[in-house]
């Protein structure tokens, strides 16, 4: 006989198989009421490991879902915290809190594309023209500065990572500190360096850097990384490097912020410069 | 012809001594005594494995109906013996043989394999009939007692129901 033949055969004297064991079982069932009870308890045992396992099954593959509506989530939460934060510090009232805070707007975004082994590294957004992103919008999450949106299309944009040579961020150390220009340094994934430190000023290892707020491209006060070692540049300034937050490869979600008021600093700069 | 309406009467009259023993040989909680499993064994291997499992279904339903009083505990432990039939005889005596469809018999076969093929159905049946019957409500301990006695039992007089019925084999 072929071997088609044989599974054939077998799949058969299986189905008959398990047809006449169900036959037992019924019987058995309606005769003895203590195989009943114990049928039952079986058949209670199978179902709830099948309802389980496809209930798993279930929960597994609505994790993506489960993921974007917390990330949503907290996105409304980071907003909500930063806007108690500046009204705290400025005595601004709680109830006078508007959707767009201190003249930023955010907007929740995917990351669908990350780039993060070359020198120029980018990101594609899943938020385009459609949703309200413009060019020169900053991208940051919770856990620090990750680029400056450089060209939107219609539902998506192409965001330049802060893991770019010549991509620079404002930043400064603690929220009151001294501020510098910080840029990747290059060679590490989480590694960048603040320049432009005045020598005076004493530097301890560990302490936070926070973005400036002096671009008109980021809001201020955004945690970036804590400071490592500091050296001495042309007798006058520290280099200072910084172990930074983000982690660059597990970008996933990000925020995209749009200064409302940037046409107008650029205005006001554009007259002064001319 | 002849052959085949000998194991056919000789089956039914076995089928009948196992309903008797069931009905007026009492052996205690501990030994349960079948010849089902053998009998099932010795039906020749021509038979396919779904009739064999039909003829098991309506042997051990005969003997349910007949003498145990609880329906389908006989069906549910003589069925899985007629499915393993054939592969455990292919196993124990070789393909050849059972593709010749040959009958069994110690002469031919030798008494550790025959020994060998009755103490695989015994146990199989005997397995799925004590687990059944005591339906999770005996311990253990008394499940392996009861399944160790019957199957130490059941393995003897089977070797003599073996030998009775492929006496025919022998000569």
């Amino acid at each position: 006989m072929s071997r088609g033949g044989n599974i054939l055969g077998l799949c058969v004297n299986a189905a008959v198989f398990i047809l006449l064991e169900v036959a037992a079982l019924v019987m058995l069932s309606h005769s003895g009421p203590v195989q009943n009870l114990w049928i039952s308890k079986g058949i209670h045992s199978v179902q709830a490991f099948l309802w389980g396992g496809a209930e798993n099954i279930r929960n597994y593959f609505s994790l993506k879902k489960q993921n974007d509506m917390l990330a949503e989530e907290n996105f409304r939460l980071n907003r909500l915290l930063l806007e108690y934060r500046q009204a705290a510090g400025k005595d601004i009232p709680a109830d006078s809190l508007s959707e767009v805070s201190g003249g930023f707007r955010y907007i929740h975004a995917s990351a669908v594309k990350v780039s993060n082994n070359k020198q120029h590294n980018y990101l594609i957004l899943d938020k385009g023209s459609e949703d309200g992103i413009e060019v020169l919008s900053g991208v940051i999450t919770s856990r620090g500065v990750v680029g400056i949106v450089d060209a939107v299309g219609r539902h998506y944009s192409y965001a330049r990572s802060f893991k770019n040579s010549g991509m620079v961020v404002s930043a400064r150390i603690g929220t009151e500190g001294p501020a510098g220009e910080m840029m990747w340094d290059g060679v590490s994934s989480d590694g960048a360096v603040l320049c432009e430190i005045p020598q005076h000023i004493p530097i301890h290892p560990g302490d936070t850097v926070y973005t400036s707020g002096f671009s008109s491209v980021f809001p201020p006060d955004i945690p970036l990384g804590v400071t490592g070692e500091a050296t001495v540049v042309n007798g006058s300034t520290y280099n200072i490097r910084v172990r930074l937050f983000t982690d660059f490869s597990a970008i996933r979600y990000v925020t995209i912020v749009d200064n409302m008021e940037d046409s107008e600093i650029k205005e006001l700069e554009d007259i002064y410069e001319d | 012809m002849k052959t085949n309406r000998n194991v056919a009467l000789m089956y039914i009259l076995l089928v009948v001594a196992q309903i008797l023993v069931c009905n007026f040989i009492n052996t205690g909680p501990y030994v349960f005594l079948t010849i089902l499993p053998v009998m099932i064994l010795c039906l020749p291997l021509a038979i396919p494995a779904v009739p064999l499992m039909l003829i098991a279904a309506v042997s051990g339903l005969a003997v349910d109906w007949l003498a145990e009083g609880i329906v389908g505990l006989n069906v549910l432990a003589a069925v899985p013996v007629a499915f393993i039939r054939n592969p455990v005889a292919r196993l124990l005596f070789g393909k050849d043989h059972t593709d010749r469809a040959e009958g069994f018999s110690f002469r031919k076969n030798g008494f550790s394999k025959i020994s060998a093929a009755v103490l695989i159905c015994q146990a199989v049946f005997l397995a799925v009939y004590i687990v059944a019957d005591c339906a999770g409500t005996r311990p253990f301990l008394f499940i392996a007692v009861r399944f160790t006695a019957s199957l130490l039992c059941g393995y003897l007089l089977s070797l003599f129901v073996f030998n009775m019925f492929t006496s025919g084999e022998n000569q």
